[in-house]
């Protein structure tokens, strides 16, 4: 019974456990679960995962959520894994559990809420939040400072000084690709301080070609219809609109 | 040289790792970083963790933070650990990853957040908010729900249907411990519906006892402190009053 992977690949955790599955010649099942048409919301899903998120995946009787733990699961679980995605070594792999964790309360607190609360929300018939979208953003950049001074110090190309991907790599950077689908202007405000971040991201999406690109395609058309909609209001505003700050362009 | 371990036992996951330690024998130097003095903000201690957080471990050369990846790190490096604590199987362990993924976005934002504002922000001089207490309390019963129908759905005295305990019991446990600052009726108002929930509590403590007990002694004093401080306020008021108030005005 092949490997079922529960999935949106709007969805930053779910777009991570697929390129691994992907990278390391996981033989996997793709279900995708619409987040957007509320299908995680429905019973037949919570049979897999009761707290209704994704990523989740069922190998033969196994169930598991959490895409931390899913990782992990299918970098011990499959043969062939490559040591670096998940490292044997006590020390290093306690390393990537402590990033790991800093990410949920950290990285993932500040850009899944700021993009929500910015762009993603009316697409999900909920309003935007300009006070929840200010808490995230404050976690956001705090975070993204943290990556550039501490996650990233050293001459690495990954995180913690290493050399080759690990999966905390591919976790952080499926997060923060999310921004994509952000104002240009305001992803490269938020980005463009920070040097050794773009270039991780740029060392994470080589090292995982072409899965990474194409895992991220549909991010990146939604990217494009999010683009061309501020277009629009742009010009049903008679070019005044590229001037106002961000909330009351939403 | 011997593992130390930087902590403030009125910290949660402090406590989990300290417990954990002393369960199993580990050697280790207890450092003390006071939280209400703000020691967790000194440069010396960001030389240790720069996330300015505890706990943290320094094994050696080796440091480490995030409570979570300590007490994996301990489970794996140090000799004689119970299998229970974090098995070797690949399946039951990824179990133990999931609820403690899960605890970082739902029950640990729960008591920590209350206790953070009825506690520890006035300490320190910064004003308790309202709002944050009242979305503290709405991530603590959604979470609690969740542990008493799912985490706790099997025949087992633990967590995921064990019958002894893991480092997640510890943690989840330790997590939930901080509410003992409350007051009695608030505890139970937000305790009282889930009774596997509390059932597991008492398994957990006696499982780690006396390491449990010991090292919630601090906890305890707080609550004391409160309490005597709660029926000098009641015997001022004229006699109980207080307690049929909500937790929010009762701060």
């Amino acid at each position: 019974m092949v490997l079922k992977v529960y999935a949106d690949r709007m969805s930053q955790p779910s777009r991570a456990v697929i390129i691994f599955c992907k990278m390391n010649g996981i033989d996997y099942e793709e279900i995708k679960v619409h987040i957007s048409k509320g299908q995680h919301l429905t019973s037949e899903f919570a049979e897999i995962n009761p707290m209704k998120q994704l990523p989740a995946i069922v190998d033969g009787r196994f169930k598991l959520f959490e895409s931390h733990a899913i990782l992990i699961y299918l970098a011990c679980a499959f043969p062939g894994v490559a040591d670096h995605w998940y490292p044997a070594d006590v020390s290093r792999r306690s390393r990537i559990h402590s990033v790991l964790d800093w990410h949920h309360s950290n990285l993932r607190r500040g850009a899944a809420p700021y993009v929500f609360n910015t762009t993603i929300a009316p697409v999900l018939g909920r309003p935007l939040n300009p006070q929840a979208a200010a808490e995230a953003e404050t976690i956001l950049t705090s975070s993204l400072s943290k990556l550039e001074s501490f996650w990233l110090k050293g001459n690495g190309r990954f995180l913690l000084g290493g050399n080759q991907p690990s999966i905390a790599d591919l976790s952080l950077v499926c997060e923060i690709m999310q921004l994509e689908v952000l104002d240009e202007k305001d992803r490269a405000r938020l980005l463009d301080p920070h040097k050794k971040v773009q270039q991780w991201i740029e060392n994470t999406r080589n090292a995982t070609s072409p899965h990474f690109d194409e895992v991220h395609k549909v991010l990146m058309k939604a990217k494009e219809q999010l683009q061309y909609q501020r277009l629009k209001a742009a010009k049903n505003e008679g070019g005044s609109y590229m001037k106002k700050p961000l909330p009351s362009r939403m | 040289m011997k593992l130390k371990v930087y902590a403030d036992r009125m910290s949660q996951p402090a406590r989990a790792v300290i417990i954990f330690c002393k369960l199993n024998g580990i050697d280790y130097e207890e450092v003390r970083v006071d939280i209400s003095k703000l020691q967790h903000l000194t440069p010396e201690y960001s030389e240790i963790n720069p996330m300015k957080q505890l706990p943290a471990i320094v094994d050696g050369r080796f440091k480490l933070f995030e409570s979570h990846a300590i007490l994996i790190y301990l489970a794996c490096s140090y000799p004689g650990i119970p299998d229970h604590w974090y098995p070797a199987d690949v399946c039951k362990r990824s179990e133990i990853h999931s609820v403690l993924d899960w605890h970082h976005s739902n029950l640990r934002r729960g008591p920590g957040i209350i206790y953070q504002n009825i506690i520890s922000m006035p300490v320190i001089g910064r004003r308790f908010n309202p709002e944050a207490v009242a979305e503290g309390e709405k991530f603590l019963s959604a979470s609690l729900s969740k542990i008493e129908s799912f985490w706790l759905k099997d025949k087992g005295q633990f967590l995921l249907g064990g019958n002894k305990p893991s480092i997640a019991d510890l943690s989840l446990v330790c997590d939930i411990m901080q509410l003992e600052v409350l007051d009695e009726a608030d505890r139970d108002r937000l305790l009282g519906p889930y009774k596997k929930v509390e059932q597991w509590i008492e398994n957990t403590r006696s499982a780690a006892n006396p390491h449990f007990d010991e090292v919630h002694k601090i906890l305890l004093k707080v609550k004391e402190k409160r309490q005597n401080l709660r029926l000098k306020g009641a015997n001022n008021e004229g006699g109980g009053s207080a307690m049929k108030k909500p937790l929010l005005s009762r701060i």
